[in-house]
């Protein structure tokens, strides 16, 4: 997009990260010694135990919270450079609406604010149709289920076409039946946009069937524990989760999450 | 055969009338008109009774008219003497009014302030808080004192007294945003002031109504006590002078007078944050 992007360089790109929360009883060692690499287009999955540091780690990337040491980079600058160009969405773990704006303004927001680089992608419209709201623009978040709210904050989030999509459990609050369904369209937005996706997940089925690599964090101090490849067929799709193959996966997943 | 496909086609297109045939659903609906009526009815009824009870005692009793008037003697005084209480409710009214507007103006001013500068914020709201929480009765005579006699000290005192309360909850409302919303706005880098625009106002628009629903009554009362001391007109005054008259029905009509007209503001702004507060499913009233 602009000079400031290094051609061919990482989506992401961490080195030694460490984040430590000062209190006054404490002090947390949410993040310890965190390197990987992720290239462009790469979908990635993290599981971990609670309190290991994902969310943390997701807020980073979107310089919400600045490593206490080590460095990173994202499209190959900083993160705040990467932050003002509008290049990170982010979907929040409750979808973060504001509720008195319709759905097609929740949408609209990040064109409202931050100066609103002039962007290209879809229209607000063609993102909540993508994400199978059309009809829906002037429903209020209150008039709409929490699967259809999380979906609106993530066509908010697609808005202007980022290179970097970060999803903290978007998910989570979704009976099996949405969420199986929301998987696939977010595959499908994958697929069709071709962003790098960073995915937190409590959940090791979902883990195994979005993610390119499934990135195991371990608690106490949060640091990796084991960044494993998902080698599924692509195209994925549901049935995939009755093969013998997703089956050794998750049953892998399972247990090196049981030890961290 | 043909008539039973009849009958089943009927009812499928007009569920209003296969309504009405299901006696369930007909004795629902009678049970709805009739909770609806007494909620409106009941109010006027608990009403009429205490006024005859007003009456009866007044009666009863033979209670002098200098102490307590009856109740038909209020509604002809009220009716008699309609110009003089109109007369004195415009300066009271108009007192209250600009009061409420300028008080609100600054109380929300000051509140922005305070949300952007914390160092102002933490040497100045405490005390806020603390004047907050003096009684109205017994803040006005410090004011009149301070402020003295015209019309303006009137639209000072109703403003300062609407100020406090507003101040608080402004400040409150401005500051109820989840933080994670103000993270989404980072992620946006929305500036500071589009935090406060798209963010924090419409947030605090709820808190905000509440405490105009408080200062609708609170500024009346400000004007009402300013005009206690050394006025010569207004509802305080007129109030004032009925009572050192023994004028007992003047009295009671000058209240109903100013209680009407507080009501009547009260009510306003219920509709106005009604109109603005659509957004919010459960908004308490
Ligand atoms: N703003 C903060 N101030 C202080 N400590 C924090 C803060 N944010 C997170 N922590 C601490 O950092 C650690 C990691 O938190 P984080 O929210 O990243 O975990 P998580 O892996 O997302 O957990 P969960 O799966 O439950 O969401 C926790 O111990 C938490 O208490
Ligand atoms: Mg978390």
């Amino acid at each position: 997009m602009g000079p400031a992007i290094t051609p061919g360089a990482p989506a992401v790109e961490l080195h030694g990260v460490s984040v430590r929360f000062m209190s006054e009883r404490r002090e947390v060692a949410a993040l310890e010694d965190i390197s990987f690499s992720l290239s462009p287009g790469s979908f990635l999955t993290l599981l971990g135990p609670s309190g290991c540091g994902k969310s943390t780690l997701l807020r980073v990337v979107a310089d919400i919270v600045a490593p206490t040491s080590g460095s990173l980079r994202v499209l190959g600058q900083a993160p705040g450079e990467a932050r003002r160009r509008r290049e990170i969405g982010f979907v929040f773990q409750d979808a973060t609406l504001l509720p008195w704006r319709s759905a097609l303004d929740n949408v609209r927001l990040p064109l409202q604010v931050g100066g609103s680089p002039a962007r290209g992608g879809r229209s607000p419209e063609e993102l909540l149709a993508l994400v199978g709201l059309a009809g829906w623009e002037k429903a209020l978040p209150h008039e709409l289920s929490g699967g259809m709210r999380q979906r609106v904050s993530i066509a908010r989030a697609l808005l202007g076409d980022p290179k970097i999509l970060l999803m903290d459990e978007p998910f989570g609050a979704l009976d099996e039946i949405t969420r199986d369904r929301l998987n696939d369209e977010l595959l499908h937005i994958w697929r069709q946009t071709g962003t790098t996706i960073l995915f937190v997940t409590h959940s090791i089925h979902e883990a195994a069937y979005l993610g390119q690599q499934v990135l195991m964090l371990a608690a106490r101090p949060g640091r990796v524990r084991e960044m494993i490849p998902v080698d599924l067929p692509e195209p994925r799709q549901l049935a995939i989760r009755d093969t013998a193959g997703f089956g050794a996966l998750a049953g892998r997943l399972r247990a090196v999450l049981e030890t961290c | 055969m043909a008539s039973d496909v009849g009958m089943v086609h009927t009812a499928a297109a007009s569920p209003a009338r296969a309504a009405a045939a299901d006696p369930a659903r007909a004795a629902w609906l009678a049970a709805q008109r009739w909770a609806r009526w007494k909620r409106r009815l009941l109010p006027l009824l608990g009403a009429a009774s205490l006024l005859f009870a007003w009456w009866a005692l007044v009666a009863f009793f033979q209670v002098k008219p200098f102490i307590a008037p009856a109740p038909q003697v209020v509604a002809a005084t009220l009716w008699q003497k309609s110009d003089i209480l109109l007369a004195n409710l415009w300066p009271t009214a108009i007192e209250a009014l600009s009061g409420f507007l300028i008080g609100n103006l600054v109380a929300v001013a000051v509140a922005t302030l305070f949300v952007h500068r914390k160092g102002i914020e933490m040497a100045f709201f405490p005390i806020v808080v603390l004047i907050n929480s003096i009684p109205v009765v017994a803040k006005a005579p410090i004011l009149v004192l301070l402020l003295g006699n015209g019309m303006a000290p009137k639209i000072a005192i109703a403003a300062v007294i609407c100020f406090f309360p507003t101040l608080v909850n402004m400040v409150r409302g401005l500051e109820a945003v989840s933080p994670q919303s103000l993270e989404l706005m980072h992620v946006l880098s929305a500036r500071t002031w589009e935090v406060f625009i798209r963010l924090r106002l419409p947030t605090s628009i709820p808190y905000l109504f509440s405490a105009l629903k408080i200062a609708a009554s609170t500024a009346v009362v400000g004007a009402i006590v300013g005009e206690w001391i050394g006025s010569q007109e207004g509802i305080g005054a007129l109030i004032i002078q009925a009572t050192y008259n023994f004028d007992s029905a003047l009295l009671y009509a000058t209240v109903i007078c100013g209680s009407a007209f507080s009501v009547a503001f009260f009510l306003a702004i219920r509709m106005l944050e009604r109109i603005c507060v659509r957004w919010a499913p459960q908004s308490q009233s």
